[in-house]
């Protein structure tokens, strides 16, 4: 079976080809290809068309597309839809207005919550009422239910979901309302919530159910057409579309449930990530995912899911166990200015329109990728061997007011911007990684991206981390995060309020797994592993933990042996437990896996191999000037070949910096490795 | 390159304080500092301002403050591993703003040399006195609201001071979390210690003050730019904290001075302190709580001013001792919020006349915190819960609608899932939204009121809400807005409604209901200004009844769409605004009722006079000035009101 992982960002459209399972990690192919935006599809079905005549995959060959989209999240981000209704329960129209009632700036004065994705004159009430406990408090007014529906289909509105109070606990009044309404209405699209994420939180998983019906039109059209361009051309072909939680789903499962689509670009790398770690043998990774507008990190720890509970997409919630990702704010499109005199870089970006000023697309405000070109770690002749050309003129017109009321050279302004955009982002990471307990001495960082490999060294230094890892294609990162993601389901019960003894508790991860199992067979594919965790706290407190649960259900243990697993997570994570107080449980949740097969990582044998720089470029670095360094081509050094720096790598977009001091490996996977062995402080 | 050099070292201090801040939020035993996440970890100047303040974690608002207060009792008597407690406002010149926040200062050395100082609060879930919580508003002495421990060394040189530790758990109905929560503080102060000394290590001492000090003048070099920009001149402001009887409101005066780059509050002619927990303590200082509306206002027009005390220095704040921002020893302050936001407001009322344009209409004004106690039925023992937060709407803005349900100076306020209130109390939320029609109007209305009922299912549930206000005195809107409107609270709305006014405690029985409406945000500018598409669109939102938009905004719709003949011919004939009708204030009826017969003017002579009385005799004495000047018994000219004092409190 031929397999080909697809991820589409802002400015390229990547592929990653596994043509054999046969064929190693080493043998990934990979192709790069302008997004074409906003006509996504596009790209995507040349890519496959190309990769598909290369190889002379045809008619009866088996094919496997893994397809990573930002289509959905696009559209939420830029709220392109038309809209989109919400039926409630009488008493709270205001759901979306009031939101958590939270403003996230306190002090400032101009502060508004972002409008709700639906107006408020779309939000209809309806008589009915479950109570906590799932009992009917008030029965459902059928009448008044198809009167808003009307009402919904009269203003225009093709799409609604419904959200009722404790539908968590009793979908019932959900269940019904959905059936009245596809039964009388059925040119209009509905979704209940409890159908996309029963978890308890009205807000939160009404917003879920909105964002669903928002995307969906959409998604299943995009998702229509490249199934369309795969049955004419390659009938034998499969599509899968990645998920938030790092993993897979049939092409029919996004269509019905695109919410599930909505970071699945960064949660890809990620999988990527924690697949290239399992193989090279790195324990706990940082990863730094650069590019343009944006740089993502995230943290991957043997054992531990990179998983939060909740994140967010644009202006929303996103209440669903997803890959947890934290974003910078800069990239390499960061503008560079001054500030009461002061040099600054971001918040504010050049985006990929106009983009920097040496792209020549129009941006005459010096950023960072100019300071890059400006110092030397770039080619003059421009990215992808020329195909994407660069030019220093229009960088340096870019920082020459800067220079100009700075009093210094424009190199050297470029290169002090640079220092203080790792400062930047250092004064992010910092506490990001003190927030998850770990010292940067004892982790990898693993760069990808465009940008990853220029400034990732330079971070690690200042984080004080020794040792890191470039994937052999870093550039296509998270296409081959698409290649490698299992088949995962996630299942959630809300069981706050609840005392649940020990056989309750194993018998409701039993019903979960049943789903998730059911779910995976419904993909073409069998459980392979379950994990079953809990949301835990102590009853004081608001916050939950999340404790992994799978060994107590298989052991059979006792309600005692759950809690001290509670104690012992919290003690790892906070320092301290108090096992005298009581615990309690707010969710259940369990996440199934149908694994993918992956391509072998085993390393190779290798002799030391030989390799000479291509050239000599002269670079800007700490203040300094380092003349003639070695540039090196990345796809000319072999396995086993050492080095060290200052030197510079070149690869398609993936430019990479060694800066003095650091080691340089090529592992036998192809993997790069750069090791720091300046002293430390 | 200083001007690199700045921004580094910025971001370098910004990650040790937030790095430190995120340790202590971690390693915190109290449910309350996870919750609320009412602590902070931040590293001052050996002169006691702040130059690194976290905002990712943690408070904000004391970004402004001096540790000062702790560390000058022991000048000269510091030693590398010291560490000094204390949680008494009146000894700390208001560093500490109420009993509950115990404050940890640890000085820094490097080389021997004192280069910083680390410093932490906590608000302790109780420290003791007459309430569990130590905060009720009725408190009106500092004895009431726990205990106090005036600056101590909790360590000398690292060894820890046991006898402290044991007082301060004796004293507190939670003692033994507090300390939890003072050791992971005093851990994270550790850290700072730590990273400082590595810092001063890598770049040399010389080059670590200059940064500080270079970070600083940033942060003072963008308010200077923030306050050039506002008009030169003074302008003054008044607004009211409400008493239980219509007679009585708690006058709260400012005055700002604008000059060139610099400004100066000054609060003389306010109301002496009150025999309530609503005072707080400033120290005759600069005080943070006294600026507020003025360093937002800075954060806001200038969002990349870097989060340190550099920002305050061209502000200049007053209070004269006694008054309620400035009260003296014993005055209690639990319930402080409330006053603060007032402050807050009436300074707002003077920067509308400093920025050309104007800038905001007031907001809803309060932050009450509903909370309920039911007996349990499973344990036999009465359990506390905290139900929602309940503010009301922001006053409109300039450029801008208010915010509806929240006022941006409590913005932090966050709400609980309905779905959660239910499953941890005995209510039923009956109906939490927005209030049509209930806002101020303007050609930017007002943040909209929320409402919220409550139904016990238990026979006895007793709902406290604290820090409600404007029950009487409307929000005020500017430039022509209306004024927003004042909170409401029924028992039974529907059955046998009982208005219930400010309400401290109610109790309900199965099936009754509490029912809360908010007070709500001043409309900016004049209705007949606002654009009739967007009238229209509140209408159709169901915010605005027809009725409204036809007769405030002169708007006629007819099936939902502006009827716009119509509504040319009923806009016809409004007057066009005149010069400084964009500072114009409608104060709404109830303040103009009560300053017919005490004008602003009449309250500040008798604030003014009351503050020459001995403390004790200031509270009886003030009442029957008021009441003397209400009455018409007494002119209100300053030498006769003294003078009126001066008999009163001769011996006789």
């Amino acid at each position: 079976m031929i397999r080909i992982g697809i991820d589409i960002g802002g400015t390229f459209t990547d592929f990653a080809i596994w043509r054999n399972e046969q064929d190693g990690y080493a043998r990934i192919g990979s192709l790069k290809l302008p997004s074409t935006r906003p006509d996504y599809a596009r790209a995507v079905i040349e890519g496959i068309g190309r990769i598909a005549e290369d190889l002379g995959i045809g008619r009866d060959d088996e094919v496997l597309v893994v397809h990573g989209t930002t289509v959905s999240t696009n559209a939420v981000i830029e709220r392109s839809q038309p809209p989109v209704g919400l039926i409630t329960t009488e008493g709270f129209r205001d759901i979306l207005e009031i939101a958590r009632l939270r403003l996230d700036k306190p002090v400032d004065l101009f502060n508004r919550r972002p409008a709700p994705l639906v107006p408020r004159r779309h939000v209809y009430e309806v008589p009915e009422r479950m109570l906590a406990d799932g009992s009917v408090d008030r029965p459902l007014d059928d009448r008044a239910l198809l009167a808003a529906a009307e009402h919904a289909v009269q203003e225009g509105i093709e799409a609604v979901a419904i959200c009722f109070l404790h539908a968590w606990q009793n979908p019932a009044h959900e269940i019904r309302a959905a059936d009245l309404i596809r039964g009388r209405f059925p040119g209009l699209d509905v979704v209940a919530s409890h159908e996309v994420w029963p978890q308890q939180s009205e807000y939160e998983r009404a917003t879920l159910a909105l964002l669903n019906v928002y995307v969906k039109r959409l998604m299943a059209g995009y998702l229509h057409e490249i199934e369309g361009f795969l049955s004419r051309t390659l009938p034998r072909a499969r599509l899968l579309v990645t998920k938030s939680n790092g993993g897979a789903m049939s092409a029919a499962e996004a269509a019905a449930l695109p919410v599930h689509t909505l970071l699945s670009g960064p949660a890809a790398g990620v999988t990527a990530a924690r697949t290239l770690a399992d193989m090279a043998g790195a324990p706990d990774v940082l990863t730094m995912d650069m590019g343009g507008t944006s740089t993502d990190v995230a943290l991957i720890q043997a054992d531990r899911p990179t998983t939060a509970g909740q994140a967010e997409v644009g202006d929303f919630p996103l209440l669903l166990p997803v890959t947890s990702v934290e974003a910078l704010g800069a990239g390499g499109g960061s503008l560079v200015w001054i500030d009461a005199g002061v040099l600054k870089v971001g918040p504010k970006s050049a985006g990929s329109r106009p983009g920097p000023a040496c792209y020549d697309q129009g941006g005459t405000i010096p950023t960072l990728t100019d300071a890059y070109l400006l110092c030397g770690y770039l080619p003059p002749e421009g990215l992808l061997g020329g195909r994407h050309p660069l030019s220093a003129d229009r960088a340096r017109d870019a920082f020459a007011t800067l220079a100009e009321r700075i009093g210094e050279s424009v190199e050297k302004v470029a290169d002090a911007a640079i220092a203080v955009a790792t400062a930047t982002m250092q004064a992010r990471i910092l506490p990001f990684l003190a927030r998850q307990g770990v010292e940067p001495s004892d982790l990898t960082l693993m760069i990808y991206g465009g940008a990853g490999g220029l400034h990732g060294p330079l971070l690690a230094r200042e984080l004080g981390i020794r040792r890191i890892l470039v994937p052999r294609i870093p550039s296509v990162f998270c296409a081959f995060g698409c290649l490698v993601a299992d088949l995962v389901h996630d299942a959630v019960r809300s069981v706050r309020g609840r005392s649940l003894d020990a056989p309750a508790i194993r018998e409701a991860f039993a019903a979960l797994a049943a789903t998730g199992r059911q779910w995976i067979a419904t993909q073409g594919s069998s459980v392979t592993q379950a994990r079953h965790v809990a949301d835990m706290r102590y009853a004081a407190q608001s916050f939950t933990v999340p404790v992994d649960l799978t060994d107590w259900v298989a052991s059979g243990s006792d309600l005692p042996a759950l809690a001290k697993a509670f104690h012992d997570e919290h003690q790892r994570l906070f320092d301290h437990a108090d096992p005298k107080a009581p615990v309690v449980i707010d969710e259940l949740r369990t996440r199934s896996f149908g694994a993918s097969p992956k391509p072998d990582g085993t390393p190779q044998e290798t002799t030391a191999g030989t390799a000479s720089p291509s050239r000599s470029r002269d670079f800007r670095i700490d203040g300094a000037l380092i003349a003639g360094a070695p540039v090196y081509s990345r796809d000319r050094l072999p396995p086993g070949w050492q080095g060290g720096g200052p030197a510079i790598i070149e690869q398609d977009v993936a430019t990479i910096l060694v800066p003095p001091g650091f080691t340089i490996e090529v592992a036998a996977l192809g993997d790069l490795w750069l090791t720091d062995t300046n002293e430390t402080e | 390159m200083k001007s690199a050099r700045t921004e580094i070292m910025r971001n370098r201090f910004a990650a040790i304080a937030e790095e430190a801040a995120t340790l202590a939020y971690r390693t915190a035993h109290t449910t309350f500092v996870k919750q609320t996440q009412d602590f902070q970890v931040a590293l001052a100047r050996p002169s006691g301002e702040f130059f690194a303040f976290p905002t990712m974690t943690g408070v904000t608002s004391a970004v402004c403050q001096s540790v000062d207060g702790m560390i000058e009792p022991f000048r000269g008597d510091l030693a590398p591993g010291d560490v000094i407690i204390s949680n008494d406002p009146h000894r700390t010149r208001g560093l500490v703003t109420h009993t509950m926040d115990i404050h940890l200062a640890q000085p820094i050395f490097f080389d021997g040399d004192l280069v910083a100082i680390a410093w932490a609060f906590v608000h302790a879930s109780d420290i003791g006195g007459a309430v569990p919580g130590s905060i009720s508003p009725d408190l009106y002495e500092v004895y009431q609201e726990g205990i106090q421990l005036r600056p101590l060394k909790l360590r000398r040189a690292g060894t820890l001071n046991r006898d402290i530790v044991d007082i301060l758990q004796d004293n507190s109905r939670i003692g033994a979390e507090i300390w939890g929560d003072l050791e992971a503080m005093q851990s994270a102060m550790r850290l700072l210690d730590r990273r400082v000394n590595a810092l001063c290590r890598k770049i040399g001492r010389d080059a670590f003050v200059e940064s500080v000090d270079a970070v600083m003048d940033y942060a003072e070099a963008k308010a200077r730019a923030v306050i050039g920009r506002l008009s030169d001149g003074t302008w003054h402001f008044s607004d009211y904290l409400e008493g239980d009887s219509p007679d009585d409101a708690v006058h709260i005066r400012c005055r700002l001075t604008v000059r060139g780059d610099e400004a100066e509050i000054d609060y003389s002619g306010s109301d002496p302190q009150v025999h309530a927990a609503l005072n707080f303590a400033t120290g005759g200082r600069s005080h943070p709580f006294l600026c507020l509306a003025l360093t937002n206002y800075i954060n806001t027009v200038e969002p990349s001013t870097p989060v340190n005390g550099g920002i305050i220095r061209p502000i200049l704040a007053y209070a004269p001792p006694g008054t309620l921002m400035n009260a003296a020893f014993p005055a209690a302050m639990g319930n402080r919020w409330v006053a603060v936001m007032r402050t807050y407001d009436a300074l707002m009322g003077c920067l509308n006349q400093a920025v050309p344009g104007g800038l905001a209409a007031c907001g809803a004004g309060q932050a009450g915190i509903i909370s309920v106690a039911w007996p349990d039925r499973a344990t036999g023992r009465t359990r506390v819960a905290v139900v929602e937060p309940f503010s009301g709407g922001s006053g409109a803005r300039v450029t801008m609608d208010g915010v509806d349900a929240n006022d941006t100076m409590v913005g932090y306020l966050k709400s609980t899932p309905i779905e959660t209130v239910e499953i941890d109390t005995p209510l039923i939320v009956r109906e939490h939204a927005l209030v049509a029609d209930r806002f101020g109007h303007g050609r930017y209305r007002g943040g909209a009121a929320v409402a919220i009922e409550l139904e016990s299912r238990s026979d006895e549930a007793t709902l406290t809400v604290r820090g409600l206000d404007r029950f009487r005195f409307q929000p005020w809107g500017i430039g022509g807005g209306t004024p927003g409107g004042c909170c409401e609270t029924w028992r039974n709305p529907h059955k046998a409604p009982e208005s219930l006014g400010r309400i401290r405690v109610v109790t309900l029985g199965r099936g009754d209901r509490l029912r809360m409406v908010s007070s709500s945000g001043g409309g900016f500018g004049r209705p007949v200004d606002r654009p009739a598409g967007q009238v229209c669109e509140d209408v159709a939102n169901g915010l605005l009844s027809e009725e409204t938009a036809r007769s405030v905004y002169r708007v006629v719709l007819d099936a939902g769409a502006v009827d716009a003949e119509a509504t040319a011919k009923a806009r016809e004939g409004q007057p066009n605004a005149r010069p400084g009708d964009e500072t114009a204030v409608s104060h709404g009826s109830a303040r103009i009722a009560y300053e017919a017969t005490l004008p602003e003017i009449s309250s500040s002579i008798a604030a003014n006079a009351v503050l020459a009385a001995p403390a004790g005799m200031r509270r009886f004495l003030h009442a029957e000035l008021k009441r003397d000047l209400r009455e018409g018994r007494l002119s209100n000219d300053p030498l006769a009101v003294a003078e009126a004092v001066r008999v009163r409190i001769e011996p006789r």
